[in-house]
């Protein structure tokens, strides 16, 4: 039993970034009712942009530059962890500009959309920073490793999960908590009676998107270390989304963050016993699962199964 | 709607007009395509590719079911080729055949999990299970060869009997898949105006309205999904003679990607013919342009977007209403001659 522990607790830590890469993309799917594909690529460049600006040549005025590498790597990455997502919204806010066009039709539209869009991204990180691997710098307070019951454990994968686990409790105390979240699902509810209600509704959407694809950076900062950063990272991240996502159910919250857990410990007790095999297990996880309740775990009625 | 078939009696037809001409257009290629740059290959490229995306329609655009995954049921195909050539026995007829029922085995087996469910749900488990197959592919070193793929793949001789043609050469082998495509072209062409279409198209408008007029909807789109994977296998084994290989790439989520937007691109959902475009499209454009550029995906990304955006419909919706427009101006010259005609005639 003993033996088990490690892995168990391996498989938690994997299970709460499986949900930490999973809540932008089910912000999105929650609250509009949209498939955002293109996750995964806004989730690989939060980390090329982080990568970036904590590197040794930031893309900023020389002064500025000098300026911004004097300050210690801790601060550094302390605002990186804001800046980076903030500059990778802008991009997300272009694409539900876009996506706007595809509201009220076929959700399928929506979905290609952010497909292409997602295959721009990613055409663009290659062009920009190649197809080599990058490394981004942690600060060495979260780096290493220490000792306990024998055995050596990654201090950032504690830190990583522990973040992901206070963003799962502000998100939900947002979402459920506050008048936005109100709004913001009454208006996937019934968007036009929210609507008559005097509430810019467009605007609302745009807010939640943005919020979604910071998430998606956010998470790409965070799991980077781990994973490294490379191009084909995007995909390696929006599949999984995907599937926590699907098996958690489509609008329901803690469905996602247990099905997040769940994809993590099957992950992880795979990789122990059988690590060729260990992506497979969550495939099968979905299918045991999909195959005998029509909307995953929790899943609420929406538009999306039409 | 449907591009090249505006009298509705084409759809009784085994042959179409449109059908003639396109055989006839497409046996001249190997004359000219050197001349214009490009190469014989690509031209057995098109042709598989676009036999793969006719049957990826029967399930994306006529049934409208959401398979993300259906790269699987190709390189199935592939691999089932090669396997029965190398280990059972080497016959054209056979291997093909091997291709066509083992990647249908595959189908049915994924329908009997999926047909039951709908939307995002159905998609995720399309693409569940193409990961599953994909990953078994790469894993399965000693029967796959992993990820160097199924080499020393031959093109095997077409024996007909009396007659056997070597497919060796390019061209030889350009026409044996032209005639391939024509005949699973026409039989594709019959299944979608058959009695079995035109139910498969009421479900994709309305399940339960389907089901309320007392047909089995759970064995149609069983059905139609197990359908389409035969003829994915199939066009997979003329694939694999195509590369003299298989390998498992064409099963990744970005090749089944590839085949929804080349399905998509063309004008699918409305047209017959739109997956044929899209693949003439996507294939030429990633050789010509991507010639000139490494990026090309960038681009073909970019008019992906816009194409999602402003012509959901495709671009064969985009010609058949250009086409209806034309029309209805002529109609519109033709009728007010007639006025001035009327007006004049009774002064």
């Amino acid at each position: 039993m003993f033996d088990l522990l490690p892995h168990l607790l391996n498989g938690l830590t994997l299970g709460l970034l499986f949900a930490l890469i999973a809540l932008g993309f089910m912000l999105i799917v929650g609250l509009m009712e949209q498939i955002n594909l293109a996750h995964g690529s806004l989730f690989a460049l939060g980390a090329y942009v982080a990568m970036q600006l904590t590197g040794p040549r930031p893309p900023l005025p020389a002064d500025l530059a000098k300026a911004w590498l004097a300050l210690p790597l801790g601060w550094r990455y302390a605002a990186t962890l804001v800046i980076a997502p903030v500059i990778v919204s802008l991009v997300g806010m272009l694409i539900e500009l876009c996506m706007r066009r595809t509201y009220g039709k076929d959700p399928l539209y929506g979905l290609l959309l952010t497909f292409g869009a997602a295959m721009v991204i990613e055409e663009l990180i290659r062009l920009v920073w190649g197809t080599r691997d990058y490394v981004l710098q942690v600060p060495s307070a979260i780096n290493g490793g220490f000792l306990f019951g024998d055995l050596i454990w990654s201090t950032y994968r504690f830190y990583a999960a522990g973040i992901a686990a206070g963003i799962i409790g502000l998100l939900w105390l947002l979402i459920e908590k506050t008048s936005f979240g109100a709004t913001v699902k009454a208006g996937a509810h019934d968007s036009e009676i929210v609507r008559a209600l005097g509430i810019n509704l467009s605007r609302l959407r745009l807010l939640v998107f943005v919020f979604g694809t910071m998430l998606a950076a956010v998470a790409g900062i965070i799991v980077a270390p781990i994973w490294g950063i490379r191009p084909h990272m995007g995909v390696d991240a929006v599949i999984p989304a995907f599937l926590v996502i699907v098996l958690g159910g489509v609008g329901s919250f803690w469905g996602a963050v247990v099905a997040g857990l769940l994809v993590g410990l099957c992950v992880g007790l795979a990789g122990a016993y059988a690590s060729e095999w260990s992506l497979l297990s969550m495939y099968i996880l979905l299918v045991a699962v999909v195959t005998f309740r029509a909307r995953g775990l929790w899943g609420k009625k929406s538009v999306l199964e039409a | 709607m449907i591009v090249g078939s505006n009298s509705s009696s084409d759809a009784a037809r085994l042959v179409t007009p449109t059908m003639l001409v396109l055989w006839l257009v497409l046996a001249t290629v190997p004359l000219w395509i050197t001349r214009i740059g490009l190469y014989p290959y690509l031209g057995i490229e098109i042709l598989i590719w676009s036999l793969y995306a006719l049957a990826f329609n029967l399930v994306l655009g006529r049934a409208g079911l959401p398979s993300f995954g259906h790269g699987a049921y190709f390189g199935i195909g592939a691999y089932s080729f090669g396997l029965c050539q190398l280990d059972i026995v080497a016959n054209l007829w056979i291997c093909l055949a091997a291709a066509a029922v083992v990647a249908g085995l595959a189908g049915v087996l994924v329908a009997m999990f999926i047909s039951h469910r709908r939307g995002i749900y159905y998609a995720f488990m399309t693409i569940a299970f193409g990961q599953i197959f994909w990953t078994l592919a790469i894993k399965s070193h000693r029967i796959t060869g992993g990820e160097d793929g199924l080499l020393k793949i031959k093109r095997l001789p077409a024996d007909f009997g009396l007659v056997s043609f070597d497919l060796t050469d390019n061209v030889a082998f350009y026409y044996f898949v032209l005639a391939v495509f024509a005949v699973g072209v026409a039989a594709l062409w019959r299944l979608v105006h058959s009695p079995y279409g035109r139910v498969v198209a009421a479900i994709r408008q309305s399940e339960v309205r389907a089901a309320h007029l007392g047909y089995n909807v759970w064995l149609y789109k069983a059905s139609v999904f197990a359908l389409s994977a035969a003829v994915s296998g199939f066009a997979g084994g003329l694939f694999a003679m195509a590369q003299l290989a298989a390998f498992p790439d064409v099963m990744s989520l970005h090749q089944s990607g590839y085949v929804v937007m080349m399905t998509l691109v063309g004008g699918g959902l409305v047209s017959f013919w739109g997956p044929v475009i899209g693949v003439f499209l996507f294939l030429t454009a990633r050789d010509v342009i991507g010639a000139l550029t490494n990026a090309w995906m960038l681009y073909f990304g970019l008019l992906f977007i816009a194409i999602v955006l402003f012509r959901p419909e495709g671009i064969a919706g985009a010609l058949s209403a250009a086409m209806q427009r034309h029309s209805l101006n002529a109609l519109r010259r033709r009728g007010t001659s007639a006025m001035r005609l009327l007006v004049g005639g009774g002064r």
